[in-house]
């Protein structure tokens, strides 16, 4: 890299984020880390500090906007903004409330929208990037899924509209995981009735018989925030190990 | 194409005008009973009036943006119905602004009526769908497909909406619950008319448009309507969480015009 690029990352504590993270900062880039909590990000900006040429962190709940607004202004301009964050919870339809439905929405969709909004103005005086972490769920559908895929779709249709309005000044890319190896995803198999039998599942759930590394995701972050992805914008890119592509009978 | 709905109940949101008049219009034609929801009692009175009178119309009035606006919205339908074999989703929100102009309540205004009504719509209508083995139709939009600028909080409502139609096909699959997506292209209804008048040169909006479709044309409601029946009745039986685009090639490529 030429220059010391800003990069904030939401959600980088842990997971994809925190591998986004490192991966960047060892690239040369200037990283803003963000958790919700603030104990952990300061615990994350440690670990990360030894590694990167200038690391800080904000704190706060990306469902609040009050605190999505405060950490928009604590970020300051970016080259880049990296919408990691994002939660999940299983509802079946019939048991879906108004919190349940707020909740996910606000994280997952708005927020992203939020932070893009306000900081686009420093975006688009650095010919800026906005990545959105969406997932395989905002192409295909999951039981239980339909307010973390309506959330998912909804990103990536943002990341298009960001696109074509904001070309050429900015591009904007959603990065579609499948099943990633996260605290999430282990905490989830561990608590499962047979922990092994859902690990099983879920390496055969994708083609390539196995769930991936968060590195693997942050490379390809990485690279659609990078000069040579320079002509990629609107794209939704999946690294997903088949899911999406079909099916086995 | 001749569908026979007798004896069957619909409820339509958003049916007060455009699409959704044309929908109500083509169920109550092909025999269905139909609950008519728009945001206030006057504008169903009047979609009523519009049809000609009473005769299997029943109204269905609530504002979908609002918390418990969907739910009461299928109180009244089951109330006069009964019961419920079709729900056709096609309310909406579409003002357009840039980016920096879209501020907080215009976001959740497209997020709440495009998303969160339909979903609680389903949520609230379902025990009597899943009993009828009904079927949903999501009216979601070019829109969900691909993306214009100045339109963000309606682009990225609609591709949420198109996501949510393919989960809930496979949630409710097993209780033979059918739902699919229908993106229509641009409709010459009463709201591209007042755009159209608004624009200051109405025959240049509508040019244009006619152009952005490769067909050359938009389309009328009632064509797009056929097709909502269509999905709704058993020509359809196999297909759930499908997005169709019914929108003259716009989403299929480009003409190079050199």
């Amino acid at each position: 890299m030429s220059t010391l690029r800003r990069v904030l990352i939401t959600g980088s504590t842990r997971g994809i984020g925190q591998a986004t993270a490192e991966r960047m900062a060892q690239d040369g880039d200037e990283i803003i880390l963000h958790g919700r909590r603030a104990d952990e990000v300061e615990v994350a900006v440690a670990a990360l500090g030894g590694r990167a040429s200038a690391v800080s962190g904000v704190s706060g709940d990306l469902g609040d906007r009050a605190a999505v607004a405060r950490i928009a202004d604590e970020a300051g301009d970016v080259d880049v903004l990296i919408n990691g964050a994002g939660i999940y919870r299983e509802m079946a339809v019939g048991a879906i409330d108004e919190a349940g439905w707020r909740e996910t929405i606000a994280v997952n969709l708005t927020a992203p929208w939020l932070l893009t909004r306000s900081l686009l103005p420093g975006l688009r005086r650095r010919g800026g990037v906005v990545i959105n972490v969406a997932s395989d769920a905002g192409l295909i559908g999951f039981a239980g899924g339909s307010v973390y895929c309506a959330s998912k779709g909804g990103l990536i249709g943002l990341t298009k509209a960001l696109a074509v309005e904001l070309a050429p000044a900015v591009r904007a890319i959603a990065i579609c995981p499948g099943p990633v190896e996260t605290d999430m995803m282990r905490q989830a198999v561990s608590e499962a009735a047979d922990p092994q039998a859902a690990r099983r599942q879920w390496n055969e759930y994708t083609h390539l018989r196995r769930v991936a590394q968060p590195h693997e995701i942050a490379a390809i972050i990485a690279f659609a925030a990078s000069e040579a992805a320079g002509f990629a914008t609107g794209a939704v890119w999946l690294i997903d190990g088949g899911v999406t592509a079909g099916r086995k009978v | 194409m001749k569908f026979d709905f007798s004896g069957r109940m619909a409820l339509v949101t958003g049916g007060g005008r455009g699409l959704g008049l044309a929908i109500v219009q083509a169920l109550r034609e092909a025999g269905a009973r139909v609950a008519i929801n728009d945001r206030t009692s006057a504008m169903v009175a009047d979609a009523i009036l519009r049809l000609g009178g009473g005769e299997g119309l029943m109204p269905a009035p609530a504002d979908l943006a609002a918390i418990g606006g969907p739910e009461h919205a299928v109180t009244q339908a089951l109330d006069a119905f009964g019961g419920l074999d079709m729900l056709v989703n096609n309310a909406a929100v579409n003002i357009e602004n840039p980016i920096e102009a879209t501020d907080d309540a215009l976001w959740d205004l497209h997020l709440d009526v495009v998303l969160r009504a339909p979903l609680f719509t389903i949520k609230a209508a379902l025990p009597a769908l899943a009993r009828a083995e009904g079927a949903i139709v999501n009216i979601a939009s070019e829109l969900a497909l691909h993306a214009i600028p100045n339109n963000v909080a309606y682009v990225a409502a609609k591709h949420g909406l198109v996501a949510m139609t393919r989960a809930l096909a496979i949630e409710l699959a097993p209780e033979r619950v059918r739902i699919n997506a229908l993106c229509p292209g641009t409709m010459d209804t009463e709201l591209m008319r007042e755009c159209a008048e608004a624009s200051g040169d109405a025959a240049g909006y509508y040019r244009a448009f006619a152009a952005y479709h490769p067909l050359g044309r938009i389309a009328t409601p009632q064509e797009i309507a056929g097709f909502v029946l269509c999905l709704l009745s058993p020509a359809a039986a196999f297909m759930t969480g499908s997005a169709i685009a019914i929108d003259g090639g716009s989403t299929a490529g480009r003409r190079w015009e050199g």
